[in-house]
């Protein structure tokens, strides 16, 4: 049987190290690993060598994602409540790229300038915002979490990247691949996988 | 206190009653531009909303006065511009429909996102907004109707020409979108001669009003052109030193004027190096600044392969994580789609590399490998620049210009310094 949580765990990541999908799946890295080989042998995942290589699905993995996880979906009976938390989750997602975008680029006298991450007070208003957008995404995430458990997992990686940014580390909001927008985007790319809708 | 006026050249309240772009109608309105018949509700009617939870009393009766036309679009315009952070409603039919959509339009005041954006940017909260209902015109109407968006001079090097777009027989709201490929503004001067000369017309006489440079959004009705929005300055950089300067030339402003509007953050990005170049292959939005060149690629597994024998420009419509190893890859990222706020502008200016969005002159074909341009084919491996704060790409290498050598910067820098 395939192993939908390593496969779709990757389809969602995109392209990436075996470092990432270990994390992101919660899986120790040998046991990912070994997942990722079976899956290869079966032609759904490549592995690609060099600098800028890593982990990918083939076309042929994409497909058998997309029949897994609708009949996952359709056995669980979860349809409608998917598609109501991504109606919520799209009301959120242009504030959280609005977001985003003035935590990299801060307009001063009416020019877009590179934030430079001097100014504490500005960088702390961005903070609170994303703090802000957070208390609202707990409330999609838990209804996603209810609906279909694997989307559980999601809470606490942006809980994660928050709490660390919130530490001073602040680059986990925007800049890392476990940054709050990257988890973010995983979870956007998953409910449009998930709701079989096209990007 | 006046709750409702009716959009006409003899209105005097000021842009904290009826908003910044109400009065900005009015201005053209008053310049003899052609502007959709309509009215304002002040901002003062926001601020009771606000307060009480309903609309105030004699609102109902004052729109009803307005007699709305059969059609109307319903749009918001606070004081301090807040662009796409409050609802608009389109093709409103009068009665109830219009005064439902004042009170959302009202309500979206408070949406979480607007209240992101006013703490971002330092906005009061209980400034309110101004509703402007207008009666609709139809870019889609017939084969004479169109919409798009243009600029004064140009937006990118401040040269003294018009720059934007136009979309054939398409309504206002898909130009705004970037989801439609938009054609060169000047492509109305042989499609809608006429459209084109009121345009032109238009745009000299806000220029002359606001003494700026401005930008105007614009519906054409069977051959009929409609002025919906007009905002002066608004430029970065070199190209605000360009307009300052050459205001100054042309007698407009004096030298005193030019100076007070060039602000320090304006000399500092007008000094970041900059493409020059003859011909422009396409043009996008700036959305990472910094000047970059490299060999084409299309597809995300192609610029990870060609990365490492030099420096790989990333093609692509857009971007998701699926293309985050191309992104890593790539030395500098076109988009032929989307905004500032796109997966692909977020990623590259949190890696620091110059990124172009929304090229839209562009067509990726990865399947051939090739990049479309103006009949134009350029495969992957060809070289190109491209200037992630102007927003151009080049053909081949390109020669960049630190701005200090600018001669509209020296000329600028002389008469600030002390005599």
């Amino acid at each position: 049987m395939t192993d939908l949580l390593v496969l779709h765990t990757l389809r969602c990541l995109g392209f990436t190290d075996l470092a990432r999908i270990a994390d992101a799946s919660g899986l120790p890295e040998p046991e990912a690993e070994s997942r990722l080989i079976d899956l290869a042998v079966d032609g759904l995942v490549t592995r690609t060598a060099g600098p800028f290589g890593g982990w990918g699905l083939t076309e042929a993995g994409k497909a058998a994602d997309a029949r897994l996880v609708a009949a996952e979906l359709t056995a669980a009976g979860a349809r409608d409540a998917v598609v109501g938390a991504f109606e919520d989750f799209l009301v959120l997602n242009p504030e959280l790229l609005d977001l985003c975008s003035a935590w990299h680029l801060r307009q001063v006298d009416g020019v877009a300038t590179v934030n430079d991450h001097t100014d504490a007070a500005y960088d702390g208003r961005v903070l609170a915002r994303f703090a802000d957008l957070d208390r609202r995404a707990e409330a999609v995430c838990g209804a996603l979490g209810a609906a279909l458990p694997r989307f559980g997992r999601y809470r606490g990686r942006l809980a994660a990247a928050l709490a660390r940014a919130e530490a001073g580390e602040l680059e986990h909001l925007a800049d890392t691949t476990t940054s709050y927008h990257n988890v973010w985007f995983q979870l956007h790319e998953d409910l449009l996988v998930t709701l079989g809708i096209p990007r | 206190m006046t709750l409702v006026h009716r959009l006409s050249p003899a209105v005097t309240a000021d842009a904290g009653v009826l908003g910044g772009k109400a009065h900005g109608l009015v201005v053209m309105m008053g310049l003899g531009l052609p502007v959709p018949p309509g009215f304002v509700i002040a901002t003062s009617a926001c601020r009771a909303f606000l307060r009480d939870g309903r609309l105030p009393g004699g609102l109902e009766a004052a729109i009803c006065d307005m007699r709305p036309a059969e059609r109307v679009s319903v749009r918001s315009g606070a004081a301090v511009s807040m662009p796409g952070m409050m609802d608009t409603f389109l093709n409103v039919r009068p009665g109830r429909g219009v005064l439902e959509a004042v009170a959302a339009v009202f309500a979206s005041w408070h949406s979480p996102r607007a209240t992101s954006y006013r703490h971002l940017h330092d906005i009061p909260h209980d400034l309110g907004t101004a509703v402007i209902v207008q009666a609709m015109v139809f870019g889609d109407r017939d084969e004479h109707s169109g919409s798009g968006v243009a600029f004064s001079r140009d937006p990118s090097t401040g040269a003294p020409s018009p720059y934007g777009e136009v979309l054939f027989g398409r309504p206002g709201a898909d130009v705004v979108s970037g989801r439609t490929a938009t054609r060169p503004l000047a492509e109305l001067a042989d499609r809608e001669p006429g459209v084109w000369a009121a345009l032109l017309d238009g745009l000299a006489r806000v220029e002359r009003h606001y003494r700026d440079v401005c930008h105007v959004e614009f519906t054409f009705e069977s051959g009929r052109l409609w002025f919906l929005q007009v905002r002066p300055g608004g430029l970065a950089g070199r190209a605000a030193v360009r307009v300052a300067v050459d205001l100054v030339d042309e007698g407009v402003i004096d030298r005193a004027t030019a100076v007070r509007r060039v602000s320090a953050a304006q000399l500092r990005a007008a000094r970041t190096p900059r493409i020059v170049a003859a011909r422009v292959l396409a043009r996008g939005l700036g959305a990472s600044p910094g000047v970059a060149a490299g060999r084409i690629a299309v597809t995300a597994d192609r610029a990870a392969r060609m990365a490492p024998d030099g420096p790989v420009i990333l093609v692509r419509p857009h971007t998701s994580p699926l293309d985050m190893h191309g992104l890593a890859a790539a030395a500098g990222i076109v988009t032929t789609v989307g905004g500032p706020t796109s997966h692909a502008a977020v990623v590259a200016r949190s890696m620091g590399r110059p990124a172009v969005v929304g090229a839209s002159a562009l067509t990726v074909d990865p399947g051939a490998g090739i990049v479309r341009v103006d009949g134009r084919s350029l495969p992957e491996g060809v070289l190109i620049t491209i200037d992630g704060s102007g927003g151009e790409i080049v053909a081949g290498p390109a020669e960049t210009v630190a701005g200090d050598a600018d001669p509209h910067l020296q000329r600028l820098v002389g008469w600030a310094a002390p005599v």
